[in-house]
């Protein structure tokens, strides 16, 4: 039984949590609206705004740049990503420090400057087709969370269990994949959802990769958000959340919320 | 200084589950008494009821004349020392023990020097500015031990303090902190699983199961005359024998099982009802192949313990547990009679049986 | 075989992080250096760029100013996560982790809908009366620091909630037992054992608004400038590769210094290092 809290300090966290919800609930609200301009609470509930989205080509194909890119990219975190992971938890001693801090420079380098720095080189290396670049900058701007979820799941893992199945004749790759990765399931799972996301969100990587034909979705949400005043861009964001949604409750199924939290 | 507690018939209830159930405990001023009891037995839930982490769902708490019931933990002024020791990491050893000095205005003089004082005594003197982490488990108890201390407390209160220190330590930490105690005369409250450090340490000791006490004695009685079952099952007599005297003369008494007669004697055992539960530890049964008065058994398998051979038996009252003499080794399938020992032995009623 | 296997295992990321990563930043960087100016040159540049110079100034105070608040609220509102009943703590961390998961784009759009001419906000006010003429509430730095804030109080939060919910009980109990009234305990106790988190929280605060992008180019439009945006429109309006490269070469040595110099500061601070 814990002192009750002060009620001062009980009235400023339920504000910060209305204002975190607040505006969310006010593109939910704003997306449902029969009229041509954003308001809140909507006057008349129409889905027309849904339906603009996809009569919009822009978004139809920036979604389906941006769901690719986001599975294409997390794909390639992951296969890349794994063996990175146990190689840092099963053989610590045998590598340097520095390549754990290696794993996490995508973070800590602005995603700006990162950006700018792969639309530089493609333009200098000329050839790289824009899909390509936009695809090998979110691998390695989600690569971090693979690294580091895994890693998590690694160091909770007993790697005696792993040697009793090579002591009872399975080959190193088989146990690999027979052994370790099922008890890491729940791991990749929770790295696949945070680097998909992570990729689908992106603005600062994305904003200098595109180019003629090619965008991703929170660019054209962007462009559109400059030029039209419309509740499509609700819609949008109520679409995105939903399956943020969706995604928080497979994690919580296969791992516990608070493992987000981490 | 030093002050009576009075636990008065406190009952916690967390939801629907009881944790304590009408527990009344008095503790004479400048006694040690020891909670005992294996792990949900509710003995850490009442030294936190009487630290004040907790609210009792009906009943009071009493230390002296003052009412603790309603007061919050931090004005009750009771000594805690922690399982975990709960140094506060970021403070030095100095900072950790004049902590509560600090917090009863004490001027940094009287503070400093009542500090030094109390690390002296506790042999830390030199480690005043060290970090609770760059101290080893056995000084990181005596600051906790000396925190709790410096406040001059009319009760101090231990929550297992040794169970993360090694056996040997645990045995000299033991001896200092009854001898802390004792020099300083406050009355102790000190909650342990382990019977030993528990007999060895208290005054008296209150055996608990399931919110209850059980039973509230010095630990010579609870040794050799537990007032029921439950408590003779702690304290090591394996063996509960239903029996009827048939025949007394004096203190002399026999008695009976399954048919077989046993001489049994009240001077040793203390007042003998008609219907008893006879108490026997495993040395309270001497296993002896010669024929005697005693209950007739077959030798089930033989552990080795050092001092004395011990055989599981096969008997008529049922399977039972005897010690023998190393010099008569006895092989398993092979008959024997094992014999009472009066003064390893108790007497229970079976009224009593919980 | 087996003393090459941790870098076999880690050698196809780390080739990737290398070269996608690391070379390209380098190059840019280096860029910089090797100007046909002189060395210093861009910098000088930039420096002696009055707008430029405002730019940097007004994004180091947006970051600092969000940094202060997103601390004093997010601290207050993790204190009151960490010591809610079970239930209701994980539905709030469930409530901070979901903006979080929610794009930046989303989210600062969300304000541009509140605080925009016809927005909620200026609708309630001149339906409330308190004044005929909406307020220009976008495109001030004012907005720029509330979306700003709404980004990073989340992190926040969840930063904090997993420190306090590591300092042991015991402690506040055994301050409790020495006589500590709760704001005692607070100050004495939780608030020093809480720093190393509240640096960690700041430091993500202040460098991810310092390099964000979307927030201050929807909320700020180009009279709020910062670095970001600056850096976009110098890359890709202008095509001025030295300028934008000196832009990413400040935002790194500041972002990298912050990193350095807090996390050192954190060592020094936190006494539970020693172990």
């Amino acid at each position: 039984m814990t002192p009750r809290l002060n009620p001062a300090v009980v009235a400023v966290a339920v504000l910060v949590y209305l204002f975190l919800v607040g505006p969310l609930v006010i593109i939910l609200g704003a997306s449902l609206s029969d009229t041509t301009y954003l308001t809140f609470p909507p006057q008349g509930l129409s889905l027309r705004w849904f339906e603009n989205i996809f009569e919009i080509s822009a978004f139809r194909r920036t979604i389906v740049t941006s769901f690719q890119v986001a599975f294409l990219a997390t794909m390639l975190a992951l296969v890349i990503g794994v063996p990175a992971a146990y190689a840092l938890s099963r053989y610590r001693v045998q590598l340097p420090p520095w390549l754990g801090t290696l794993f996490v420079l995508p973070i800590i380098v602005p995603e700006i400057v990162f950006g700018f720095a792969l639309l530089k080189s493609v333009a200098a290396g000329a050839g790289a087709p824009i899909f390509v670049a936009l695809l090998a900058g979110h691998t390695v701007l989600v690569l971090p969370y693979v690294v580091r979820v895994i890693g998590a799941s690694l160091s909770s893992f007993d790697f005696s269990i792993e040697e009793a199945a090579v002591s009872l004749g399975s080959p190193p790759m088989k146990t690999f994949f027979t052994i370790v990765l099922p008890n890491v399931r729940a791991g990749v799972i929770a790295a696949f959802i945070l680097a998909f996301i992570t990729s689908l969100n992106d603005v600062s990587v994305s904003l200098f990769l595109t180019g003629p034909g090619i965008s991703t979705l929170p660019i054209q949400i962007l462009a559109h958000v400059e030029q039209f005043f419309d509740p499509t861009v609700a819609s949008v964001s109520v679409l995105l959340m939903v399956l943020t949604v969706g995604f928080m409750a497979i994690v919580e199924r296969t791992l516990g919320l608070t493992f987000l939290a981490k | 200084m030093t002050q009576p507690l009075d636990l008065q018939s406190v009952t916690a209830r967390y939801g629907t589950t009881k944790v304590l159930e009408d527990l009344s405990l008095a503790v004479g001023a400048g006694e040690l008494v020891s909670l005992l009891g294996a792990s949900g037995c509710g003995k850490t839930t009442t030294l936190r009821l009487i630290a004040g982490f907790l609210a009792p769902t009906s009943g009071a708490i009493r230390l002296g004349g003052r009412d603790l019931t309603r007061l919050p933990a931090y004005r009750r002024n009771i000594g805690l020392v922690f399982q975990n020791y709960a140094l506060f990491p970021h403070l030095s050893v100095r900072g950790n023990v004049g902590f509560g000095l600090k917090q009863r205005g004490v001027p940094t003089a009287e503070r400093e020097r009542r500090v030094r004082a109390m690390l002296d005594r506790v042999g830390l003197g030199e480690y005043a500015d060290r970090l609770p982490a760059a101290l080893s488990g056995g000084q990181r108890q005596r600051v906790a031990l000396a925190r709790a201390l410096v406040i001059e407390p009319p009760l101090l209160m231990f929550d297992e303090p040794l169970s993360n220190l090694d056996a040997k330590l645990r045995v000299d930490m033991r001896v200092e902190i009854r001898q802390l105690q004792r020099s300083n005369g406050t009355t102790s409250v000190y909650v342990t699983h382990d019977q030993e450090e528990a007999f060895s340490i208290s005054d008296r000791v209150a055996i608990m199961h399931a919110g209850r006490v059980m039973q509230f004695d010095r630990p010579e009685t609870l040794y050799r005359r537990p007032a029921n079952v439950f408590v003779a099952r702690f304290v090591g007599f394996e063996n509960i024998v239903p029996m009827r005297v048939t025949a007394r003369e004096g203190a002399s008494i026999q008695a009976e099982v399954a048919g077989i007669a046993l001489a049994l004697t009240e001077e040793a055992m203390g007042p003998v009802p008609d219907r008893f539960l006879l108490g026997a530890r495993p040395e309270g049964l001497l296993a002896t192949p010669v024929a005697a008065t005693g209950i007739p058994a077959t030798i089930g398998i033989r552990t080795y313990l050092g001092r004395a051979y011990q055989y599981r038996c096969d008997t008529p009252a049922g399977p039972l547990v005897a010690n023998g003499p190393l010099s008569q080794p006895l092989d398993p399938g092979t008959q024997a009679w094992l014999v009472p020992v009066p003064d390893q032995c108790c007497v229970l009623s079976p009224e009593r049986t919980p | 075989m087996r003393r090459f296997a941790g870098w076999l295992l880690s050698a196809p990321a780390t080739l990737a992080v290398i070269g996608i990563l690391v070379v390209p930043v380098a190059v840019v960087l280096a860029a910089t250096l090797t100007d046909p100016r002189g060395p210093w040159a861009p910098y000088a540049a930039f420096f002696n760029s009055g707008f430029r110079t405002t730019v940097l100034v007004r994004t180091l105070q947006i970051s600092a100013i969000t940094t202060v608040i997103s601390l004093v609220f997010g601290f207050v509102a993790a204190y009151a996560v960490s010591r809610a009943p079970r239930r209701l703590r994980s539905l709030l961390i469930v409530a901070a982790v979901f903006p979080l998961l929610t794009g930046v784009v989303v989210r600062a759009f969300a304000w541009l809908v509140i605080l925009g001419r016809n927005g909620i906000l200026n609708g309630a006010l001149v339906a409330a009366g308190v004044t005929d003429e909406p307020f220009a509430l976008l495109y001030t730095q004012g907005a720029v620091i509330v979306g700003m804030v709404y980004l990073f109080v989340p992190l926040m939060i969840l930063t904090l909630v997993g420190v306090l919910e590591n300092i042991p009980e015991d402690l506040l109990q055994a301050s409790a037992s020495l006589g500590a009234t709760p704001t005692a305990t607070f100050w004495q106790v939780l608030m020093p054992m809480a720093v190393p988190g509240l640096i960690v929280g700041a430091v993500l605060v202040f460098t991810g608004s310092f390099t964000a992008y979307a927030t201050p180019q929807l909320l700020g439009g180009e009279r709020q400038t910062v670095l970001a945006t600056l850096l976009q429109q110098r890359a890709m309006v202008s095509f001025d590769w030295v300028g934008a490269s000196t832009i990413a070469a400040i935002m790194v040595a500041i972002t990298i210094s912050v990193v350095l110099v807090m996390s050192r500061t954190a060592r020094r601070l936190n006494p539970v290092a020693a172990s």
